[in-house]
C-alpha cells in the first residue's frame, strides 16, 4: 500500500522525463494467482515489444566516448 | 533589510549570552557580492557578523542535521518548513531547537542580476528598500528587487516561518503573487521525445559535483545512492544515462519532502534548473495526496502513509 | 624569441591560418556564460572577458575519459583482447587562454609527467599536440590573486604565445619554438610596443588587491598546520560538494573503473574529488578521511603544503579565483590560506 504511492509518483516522473508510457507496468498479483501472472507477463511483453528497443537511459559502452 | 539584520544580531547576542543555545546558525556577508553564507555564531561577539540580505539563499536547516547541542536557527518560511520536516523525520527534537523566525522578502537570483551585465564583473550590490544598486567596473545600475527574485521565491506560498520561538520584524504576506501551477512541471505539455530532449538540454552542463544534493536539507542519508559502490547503482561517467539517473533519482528521493526552497538551484555552479524535475513531484504530491511538506509538526510524510482510496488506475 | 604584431583587422586571417591544420578553441559566450568552444573567426571568440567559468583542464584531462577497451568472448582462442584508445588525431590551439590557466597546466605537468614510470600518456599526448596562445589580463577581477601565488596577469609560464591587447593591435610574444612557428608570418613589433605592454602589466598587477601570504605556511611543519584549530571553523559550512575541485584548473584527482556490458568493456577514468566520502573509502570499510573536516583540510593542505613540499616549492594554486566565485557557501581560499598563515 505504501508502494502504491511511491510507484504512482515514480511512474509519473519517468513519463514526465520522456520514458514512453507503456514501458513501465504495475500489477498486483498474489502468489495464488498463477493465471493472472501468466497473462500479465504476456501482456507486458507484448506491450514492450510493440514499443521497440528502449532509446533512453541506455548506456551502450561500445559506443560512448 | 538592515533593520531586520540588526534585530537578528540582537536576538542572537541575547540567546548566546543567556546561555540558552550553544550556537546561532544564520547568514553572514560573503567575500563576493550576492553570496551570503551560512555562519555559526558561538559567542555574542561572533553574533555581530550575522546579516540578513536579499542573498540568503542557502537552506540553514541543513546544518541542524546530526548536530549535537542546543541550536538556534534563523528561519524564513522555507527553512522553517524544512526544520518541521526534520522534526517529523525524527532527526532532532523540537525542544533542542530555537527558531529565530523572519519573514522572507524573497531572495534574489544572482544569476538573473549577472545576466544584465554579461561578461562584466559586479563588485558591489547595495540593498535599498525596493531596489538593489549594482556596481561594477565602469557601471552602476539601480534595479527593481522584485524583478530579480529566484523563481521558487516568486511562487512561494509560505514566506512566514511555520514555527518560531521568536519573530524578528512583522509577519508579511505569505506569497509574492506567482502561481506555482502555472510554472510547475513545464514539460507536461510536451510529447515524450520532446520531454527527453528537454531533460538532456537541462542537464547538459551538469558536472556532477553534487552541490544540489549537498545543499539540500532533505539529503542526509549516511551513504547516498550515487556513492554506493557495491552494487554501483549509478555510473560515474558524464554519459547522459548516468547524469540523468542521478538527477531523476535525486528528485524522486525528495518526493513528498521537497519544500521548493531553491537551495539546489542556488548552489549549482552551472546554473542548472533542477526544479523542472522537482516541481513535477511537488505538484503530484499536492494533487494526488493533498500534501504540502513541512507545514505542520506531527504530519506523516505522504510516502510513509497510505489511504485505502489512493489513486491506482495505473495498476493492472 | 620574437615579438610580433597582430593587427586587429588581421585576426581573422591569422585564425584562418591556425585552423588549416589544427582545431581551434577559444572562450565564447554560451547561454550567457563564458565557456570554451570551437571558433573559426575573431568575432566568435571573446576578447574582453574575465575568465571562463570552468577551467580548460578538460582539454587535457576530460571529466570522463576512456583509457582502453576490451573484449572477452567466451571460447575465443585469442582470449581477452585489449585495445588502446586512439591518440588525439589533430593538433589543437587554445586561443585566449588566461596566463593563470596556462600556469596551472605546467603545475599539472609536474604531477602527470614526473619520470619514466609516472608518465600519463593520456595527458601527455594532448599536451604535446596542443599550443596555447594566451591573452594577458589587463583587467583582473576582484577575486583574482595570481600575483600572490607565483602567477601573473601577464604571466608567460606554460604559454607558447602571449597576446597583449595594446588597444589598436596585439603584441604577440612567441615564447616557445611551437609559438614561434605560429606567429612566424606576423610583422615584427614596433619600438614602443614592449614598453607599452610592460606598463599594462604593471597596471594589471596593481589592480590585484588582497591575496594570500605564504611565508609562515612555508615555514611551518606539515603536522602543525594539519593539527591547527582553524579547520574546525573552515569545515563548518562546507557542503563537501565538488564545485571547488571541478572548477579548479589544478585539481586533478580521478577514479578509474572498468565498465562491462556483455562481452565488451572499457576502462574509464572520471574526475573525482577529495571532498567526496567515497574517494578515500577503502574496501575494508575503513576511511582514512572519514570526517568532513579531514576532507576539507585535505584540499587546502594539498595545494598549499603537500604540493610545495613535494614539487620544489611550486604551489598547487594559480589564483584564478574560480572557487571563490562558485563555492555555494563562499569558502574563500584566500581567507583559509591567510588563516593558515596567521
Amino acid at each position: 500500500m505504501f508502494a502504491r504511492r511511491r510507484f504512482a509518483v515514480l511512474k509519473n516522473l519517468l513519463e514526465y522525463v520522456g520514458i514512453e508510457p507503456g514501458r513501465l507496468h504495475f500489477s498486483w498479483i498474489s502468489s495464488a494467482e498463477a493465471e493472472k501472472f501468466q497473462k500479465t507477463v504476456a501482456a507486458v511483453t507484448e506491450a514492450v515489444k510493440a514499443l521497440g528497443p528502449a532509446q533512453h537511459m541506455i548506456k551502450d559502452i561500445r559506443k560512448v566516448a | 533589510m538592515e533593520a531586520i539584520a540588526q534585530k537578528i544580531r540582537e536576538a542572537a547576542k541575547r540567546l548566546l549570552s543567556e546561555g540558552k543555545v550553544d550556537v546561532v546558525i544564520g547568514y553572514a556577508k560573503g567575500s563576493v557580492p550576492m553570496r551570503e553564507y551560512p555562519y555559526f555564531a558561538y559567542t555574542p561577539e561572533e553574533a555581530e557578523n550575522l546579516t540578513w540580505t536579499s542573498f540568503c539563499c542557502n537552506n540553514l536547516a541543513l546544518y541542524t542535521i546530526r548536530r549535537p547541542g542546543r541550536m538556534a536557527v534563523v528561519a524564513q518560511g522555507c527553512v522553517s518548513r524544512n526544520l518541521v520536516n526534520l522534526i517529523n523525520e525524527n532527526q532532532f527534537k523540537r525542544e533542542d531547537l530555537y527558531v529565530i523566525g523572519v519573514n522572507s522578502p524573497g531572495m534574489v537570483d544572482r544569476r538573473k542580476v549577472q545576466a544584465l551585465f554579461p561578461g562584466k564583473t559586479i563588485t558591489e550590490v547595495i540593498e535599498e528598500p525596493e531596489h538593489l544598486l549594482v556596481k561594477g567596473q565602469g557601471f552602476e545600475q539601480r534595479i527593481e528587487r522584485k524583478k530579480f527574485l529566484r523563481s521558487n521565491c516568486l511562487t512561494c506560498v509560505q514566506r512566514n516561518p511555520v514555527i518560531s520561538d521568536e519573530m524578528i520584524g512583522e509577519k508579511g504576506p505569505e506569497g509574492h503573487g506567482g502561481n506555482i501551477d502555472n510554472v510547475a512541471a513545464p514539460w507536461e505539455k510536451l510529447i515524450p521525445a520532446e520531454r527527453w530532449a528537454e531533460l538532456q538540454e537541462t542537464l547538459k552542463d551538469c558536472i556532477r559535483c553534487y552541490a544540489c544534493r549537498d545543499a539540500c536539507p532533505l539529503c542526509y542519508c549516511h551513504v547516498c545512492f550515487v556513492d554506493e559502490a557495491q552494487p554501483q547503482w549509478c555510473g560515474k561517467t558524464q554519459d547522459e544515462a548516468d547524469v540523468a539517473t542521478f538527477h531523476i533519482l535525486r528528485a524522486f528521493h525528495c518526493a513528498g519532502r521537497c519544500t521548493d526552497c531553491g537551495a539546489c538551484e542556488s548552489a549549482c555552479p552551472q546554473g542548472i534548473k533542477m526544479r523542472r524535475l522537482t516541481s513535477k513531484i511537488e505538484k503530484d504530491i499536492r494533487e494526488l495526496y493533498g500534501y504540502r511538506p513541512g507545514m505542520e509538526i506531527g504530519a506523516t510524510p505522504p510516502m510513509s502513509l497510505f489511504r485505502p482510496n489512493d489513486p491506482q488506475d495505473f495498476i493492472k | 624569441m620574437s615579438q610580433k604584431i597582430l593587427a586587429k583587422d588581421k585576426v581573422d586571417a591569422f585564425l584562418q591560418g591556425l585552423c588549416r591544420d589544427q582545431d581551434l578553441f577559444a572562450p565564447v559566450m554560451k547561454d550567457g556564460k563564458v565557456g570554451w568552444g570551437p571558433v573559426a573567426t575573431a568575432a566568435e571568440a571573446l576578447w574582453e572577458f574575465s575568465n571562463t567559468e570552468m577551467s580548460p583542464k578538460d582539454f587535457f584531462f576530460p571529466q570522463t575519459e576512456c583509457m582502453m577497451r576490451f573484449k572477452n568472448v567466451q571460447g575465443d582462442p585469442q582470449g581477452m583482447i585489449m585495445q588502446a584508445e586512439a591518440p588525439l588525431s589533430r593538433p589543437r590551439v587554445l586561443l585566449n587562454i588566461r596566463p593563470c590557466d596556462a600556469k596551472a597546466f605546467q603545475v599539472l605537468d609536474l604531477i602527470f609527467v614526473q619520470d619514466e614510470m609516472t608518465n600519463d600518456l593520456y595527458w601527455r599526448d594532448k599536451r604535446e599536440k596542443t599550443a596555447l596562445i594566451g591573452l594577458a589580463c589587463n583587467d583582473p577581477c576582484p577575486t583574482c590573486f595570481c600575483t600572490t601565488v607565483g602567477s601573473n596577469p601577464h604571466g608567460e609560464t606554460g604559454l607558447d604565445v602571449l597576446l597583449v591587447d595594446l588597444g589598436d593591435h596585439f603584441l604577440a610574444k612567441a615564447l616557445t619554438e611551437k609559438g614561434e612557428a605560429l606567429v612566424k608570418d606576423l610583422p615584427a613589433a614596433a619600438a614602443g610596443d614592449e614598453g607599452q605592454a610592460a606598463e599594462l602589466k604593471k597596471a594589471a598587477e596593481a589592480k590585484i588587491k588582497g591575496g594570500v601570504a605564504m611565508d609562515k605556511v612555508n615555514a611551518r611543519e606539515v603536522m602543525e598546520l594539519y593539527d591547527a584549530p582553524l579547520w574546525d571553523r573552515v569545515m563548518e559550512s562546507c557542503l563537501n560538494c565538488g564545485t571547488c575541485t571541478f572548477c579548479c584548473p589544478t585539481c586533478h584527482c580521478f577514479d578509474i573503473q572498468d565498465e562491462t556490458q556483455g562481452e565488451a568493456g572499457r576502462r574509464v577514468r572520471n574526475w573525482d574529488y577529495c571532498m567526496s566520502w567515497l574517494f578515500t573509502m577503502h574496501g575494508t570499510g575503513h576511511n582514512p578521511r572519514g570526517t568532513k573536516k579531514d576532507r576539507v583540510r585535505q584540499r587546502f593542505m594539498h595545494k598549499f603544503k603537500y604540493i610545495p613540499v613535494k614539487r620544489g616549492g611550486e604551489i598547487g594554486c594559480v589564483g584564478c579565483g574560480r572557487c571563490v566565485q562558485l563555492c555555494p557557501v563562499n569558502i574563500d581560499v584566500r581567507k583559509v590560506v591567510n588563516d593558515m598563515n596567521a
